[in-house]
């Protein structure tokens, strides 16, 4: 039974079992600001997220920035040819050094330097190098210069952030202490990194604001009961009851079989069919049955009730055929009708009525997402 | 019988062919920004209603933001300042390179954050 806000339904916690009527997250946590500034730390302090791709950042001093949450990262590439994470923060008086860089339009340095005092780190994050003034005192008449203490290197570089790989993909954690990345990725770490995914380069990114929470279009993406009555044209080719949603300790993997196969040349994988995964919290990479090449979505949170989706394209060569600029087109079509359903739902879950939905027995995918947003509210 | 709301602004990223609507002028600024971090793409305003009419002034910034001054209090939105200057033809991201070098040169201030006036 869904529970109303009619003052005589109580939340609960969500069930562990999906038969259960409170199987899905009270709707608080889709529509509350407290909860959206929860998160950022809550979720997006304590898991691996996605940062960005290896690709764009092909040489030493390579960068781009990213924000995830209230955190400004640089990603670099160093001089060893590593990647590597620190916080946009200059260790002397804790001003942002480098503009925003998206990682279409990556940035190239020898060196990162905080514009307001000149200090300079190596692409390790080391400190590399100091104005004289702070060597020498000569304007502190309480001062000799010999007794300035010298700057050590180690000890005033920037901020390191835990990032590691899968494939090209760097995921990044806030986390002191985190879970390694294979725990959190589980199988879903041996089935890309099994896959050519470095030989293809984004080609496109395709940034939309959606006015639902972050959470309603995870929920949305991660089943497809809806897609019979929203997305014809797309369905027409697919064998919808053999599909196979499978669910993962942070991951779970949607499998959709098409009516007609199709020729390996047109996958980028060995199963005959397209293959959605989507890694907890707010990442997905999309292996379409039917195009050589991969897409991904990061679906990052504005507000409580408006999140961007980032989606970027994969193919061999950046410069698209037509017949992939179509395909590209096509996907656009399915995200504008997502963005329909998820915004629809949004405008009913702030209208205030409803206390606790319910899932479906088919949509143990959401029923996943919706346990570890509870699990990481309670961490 | 309701009417339709038709929003005051309309923000489209031409590259992406994504748009978003919004009664916030400074909402235009934001959703740059926002869009801006991860493309680096400039957007435009493909829809402006504004209260009032438009400045007849000069093209120039500070003339523009001083002829808005005198319908606001407290400095005008920096939002409106882009709407009025895509009547001009410069995208959001230029209006806003455009009022930092105005800005250096002393000749605008912001009363508050993401408001300006002219000095």
């Amino acid at each position: 039974m869904t529970r109303w806000n009619n003052g005589l339904d109580e939340v609960e916690a969500v069930s562990p079992d999906i038969t259960d009527e409170t199987n899905a997250l009270p709707a608080q946590y889709f529509t509350d600001p407290d909860v959206h500034e929860m998160e950022k730390e809550a979720v997006f302090g304590q898991y691996w997220v996605y940062a960005g791709h290896v690709n764009c950042i092909p040489e030493p001093g390579d960068y781009f920035t990213r924000t995830i949450g209230d955190r400004e990262i640089i990603v670099v590439r160093n001089h060893e040819g590593d990647v590597q994470a620190f916080y946009n923060v200059c260790a002397h008086r804790g001003s942002a050094m480098v503009e925003e860089t998206p990682m279409t339009d990556p940035g190239s340095a020898s060196r990162i330097q905080c514009p307001y005092h000149l200090w300079t780190y190596d692409l390790d994050g080391d400190l590399a190098s100091t104005p004289r003034s702070f060597e020498e005192a000569r304007l502190n008449p309480d001062l000799e210069d010999e007794d300035v203490p010298e700057l050590d290197a180690e000890e005033n570089a920037l901020m390191e952030v835990h990032s590691d790989r899968i494939g090209p993909f760097v995921f990044v954690n806030f986390d002191e202490e985190p879970m390694s990345l294979d725990e959190q990725a589980g199988k879903m770490k041996s089935e890309l990194e099994a896959l050519p995914l470095e030989e293809y380069q984004l080609a496109r990114r395709i940034v939309s604001e959606v006015e639902c929470n972050w959470k309603v279009f995870g929920g949305n993406y991660s089943e497809c009961d809806h897609c019979q009555a929203n997305h014809q044209d797309w369905v027409r080719d697919l064998e919808l009851l053999e599909s196979e949603l499978e669910v993962n300790d942070y991951h779970w993997v949607l499998h959709y079989q098409h009516k007609e196969d199709v020729d390996d040349e047109m996958r980028i994988h060995e199963e005959h069919e397209a293959k959605f995964y989507y890694f907890w919290p707010n990442f997905t990479v999309n292996m379409y049955g039917t195009a050589d090449g991969y897409g991904t979505y990061i679906i990052d949170p504005i507000d409580e009730g408006r999140f961007q989706l980032v989606a970027d394209y994969y193919f061999e060569d950046p410069d698209l055929s037509e017949e992939e600029a179509e395909f590209v087109r096509t996907s656009r079509q399915l995200q504008e009708e997502d963005f329909e359903l998820v915004e629809r739902q949004q405008r009913g879950l702030d209208s205030g009525a409803i206390a606790q939905a319910q899932l479906g027995p088919n949509e143990h995918t959401v029923h996943k997402l919706h346990r570890l947003a509870q699990e990481a509210y309670e961490a | 019988m309701s009417q339709h709301h038709q929003p005051a602004f309309t923000i489209a990223c031409e590259a992406c062919g994504v748009d978003t609507d919004t009664d916030s002028a400074n909402e235009i600024v934001a959703f740059y920004r926002r869009h801006h971090r991860q493309t680096g793409h400039d957007v435009v305003l493909t829809r402006a209603d504004l209260e009032f009419d438009l400045p007849v002034a000069d093209d120039d910034l500070e003339s523009v933001v001083a002829e808005l001054e005198a319908h606001y209090d407290d400095g005008v939105p920096i939002g409106v300042v882009a709407a009025v200057m895509s009547e001009r033809g410069y995208a959001v991201g230029e209006t806003l390179e455009e009022i930092d070098d105005v800005r250096m040169t002393g000749a605008l201030y912001e009363p508050r954050d993401d408001h300006l006036a002219a000095v």
